[in-house]
């Protein structure tokens, strides 16, 4: 049964890259090399990718399987051998040709006429700050610090809660623990997957564009990334002591908060100092799009074409995030 | 003299379909000092830690003073594991903390959660925890953090936490394991003190045969998760050494 799934699993996978390597070379390389730059924007072609997902069973049937390789981590023999090893390598080289192709790669227009005339405006303004706006760019770089830290603040309780419910090594004895541990994990691993730009764009509409929501923003993606950092680490316990104070009787909150929270408490907070320091990077990119502080002025300032404000701002920011990263870096190379 | 403990055809199987003992029985005694001895994998540990109910036994029963502990749970399994003290290989201590806090986790079986998460032990609790310190000679360490202590202080200790929970029963889990020969002997001679003097029952796992001789009122060997031999340490001829051990074996000495 066991053995017939692994089977379908491997095929399924040699489809998928078939049907892949079938699409991308009909519709982005084929045109692309035919037609240069005259090439139409890239559209789907269906027959492209179930031609290419037949060629891949075919591959599967007769043995010269990737999926199959990939799964068992070891090569087929015989002439199999060479053509999964030729199909990977034709795998990787489409996919950079692709990739080159789609993002429009053209090294000539980094040094062309008009594009080294651009760079040089725009590098003697951003050495050539406004220090008019000095205080105020200050100002608005507290901010984001502040907000950055309040941000952390708020979720480090929540984190520190569900990450205990994310543990692997403390939900799996019983069904409703390991199905707990199911629905926290899935809630967290899907709301890190949104970006904090676009919880700053869903709460900027909530309660309006500034720091509040910028914060907010920076919360829910806080609390999803420490949650699942601080659930590694508890996975990462020694287990003794659990099982001594287990022996003593205690029931399991004590026997939690007695065992594993004393192994936990260093590292959570080296974690807790990290996150800080990485919501001040990101409370500058959300302050893009309407969430509050450096980022909201960097962004009036390149609206306005004002090159030596953003020049300004952009040295205040880089100094205060160097800062921050030697200081949080000292900080937890102190608490190991 | 009816037996502390009664082990009747104990087996268990881990979730991973392993089966680490068949079919053990055997008695333990008040007041005696049990030795159980058998290579890495044997099932020592298995064993002892079904008569205190950290894992379930897959099949046979447990018996302790008289009450079947086979599949108990919840407030019972609490109960019966607060009577049982326990000591490990790797001392399992908390590391961070201070020697007394360590001690006085022996009690947290007798508290309520929030008196225990709000670390309010009562005066009582804490001159016993002080009094089980001097028992095993280190009550000038309470206050040092226990990973400051060295390994035989350390497992000490340990025998100070399972103390404070004042047990029928003590099971040592190859007490001395990481310890040093001189060390080692400093350690079997507290539980020694504990068995003589204080009448705690002791099932320990043991791996050297000459600590078996010294310490041992009465010792089981298994084998392949068997019961293969049970008597005295005077019992213990050539023969049954290599039937325990294998016949490769040969009999290292700790002094």
């Amino acid at each position: 049964m066991t053995r017939t799934l692994h089977v379908a699993f491997a095929s399924a996978i040699d489809v998928l890259l078939g049907s892949y390597l079938g699409t991308v070379v009909w519709c982005v390389v084929v045109p692309a090399v035919v037609l240069g730059p005259a090439a139409p924007p890239i559209m789907m072609n269906v027959w492209a990718s179930v031609l290419g997902g037949v060629v891949g069973l075919c591959f599967s049937l007769v043995g010269a399987s990737i999926g199959r390789s990939a799964l068992e981590q070891r090569w087929p023999s015989g002439w199999q051998r060479n053509a999964v090893v030729h199909a990977s390598w034709l795998l990787l080289v489409v996919t950079i040709a692709a990739g080159w192709i789609i993002t429009r790669i053209d090294p000539l227009q980094l040094f062309s006429q008009q594009g080294l005339e651009g760079a040089s405006r725009i590098f003697t303004a951003l050495f050539t700050p406004e220090t008019a706006i000095i205080g105020q760019a200050i100002g608005a770089m507290v901010e984001t610090i502040y907000l950055a830290f309040m941000a952390t603040v708020f979720a480090v309780p929540f984190s520190f809660l569900l990450s205990f419910f994310s543990a692997r090594n403390l939900m799996r004895d019983t069904a409703i623990r390991r199905s707990v541990y199911v629905v926290v994990r899935f809630i967290t691993n899907f709301s890190r997957s949104i970006e904090p730009l676009i919880w700053a764009i869903v709460f900027s509409v909530w309660v309006g564009i500034g720091p509040f929501a910028g914060m907010l923003a920076l919360v829910v993606h806080t609390i999803a990334s420490l949650t699942k950092q601080y659930a590694e680490q508890i996975e990462d316990v020694d287990h003794g002591p659990m099982e001594a104070i287990e022996a003593t009787g205690a029931r399991r909150v004590q026997v939690i908060w007695f065992s594993v929270v004393p192994q936990c408490v260093i590292p959570f907070l080296s974690f807790t100092i990290y996150r800080w320091d990485i919501n001040v990077r990101m409370a500058t990119v959300i302050g893009l799009v309407g969430g509050g502080g450096i980022g909201n002025m960097l962004i009036q300032y390149q609206g306005l074409a004002q090159w030596n404000e953003v020049g300004m701002i952009v040295i205040i920011i880089a100094t205060v995030v160097w800062l921050m990263d030697v200081i949080s870096a000292r900080v937890r190379e102190a608490l190991k | 003299m009816t037996p502390l403990v009664t082990a009747r055809d104990v087996s268990l199987v881990y979730p991973n379909g392993y089966q680490a003992l068949y079919d053990v029985s055997f008695d333990v005694h008040p007041g005696e000092f049990l030795v159980v001895i058998g290579l890495s994998g044997s099932g020592k540990s298995t064993l002892m830690r079904t008569v205190n109910r950290l894992l379930e036994p897959t099949s046979g029963t447990i018996t302790v003073d008289g009450v079947d502990v086979t599949h108990v749970a919840g407030e019972p399994l609490r109960q019966h594991r607060r009577n049982i003290g326990m000591i490990f290989q790797q001392f399992n201590l908390i590391k961070r903390h201070s020697v007394i806090n360590n001690v006085l986790y022996g009690a947290l079986g007798s508290m309520s959660t929030w008196q225990a998460l709000s670390g309010n032990y009562s005066s009582d609790q804490r001159e016993t925890a002080m009094r089980c310190l001097e028992i095993v000679g280190i009550a000038d360490r309470a206050h040092h953090r226990a990973d400051a202590l060295s390994g035989g202080q350390q497992q000490r200790v340990a025998i100070a936490r399972a103390l404070m929970q004042q047990p029928k029963l003590l099971l040592a889990d190859e007490p001395v394991a990481s310890l040093d020969p001189a060390t080692s002997h400093s350690v079997m001679r507290y539980l020694e003190v504990l068995n003589k003097e204080y009448g705690t029952t002791v099932v320990c796992n043991l791996h050297f045969l000459s600590l078996v001789r010294q310490y041992a009122s009465r010792v089981i060997a298994l084998k392949g998760g068997r019961k293969v031999f049970e008597g005295m340490p005077t019992d213990i001829t050539e023969d049954w050494f290599k039937a325990i051990y294998g016949e490769d074996a040969v009999e290292v000495e700790i002094e």
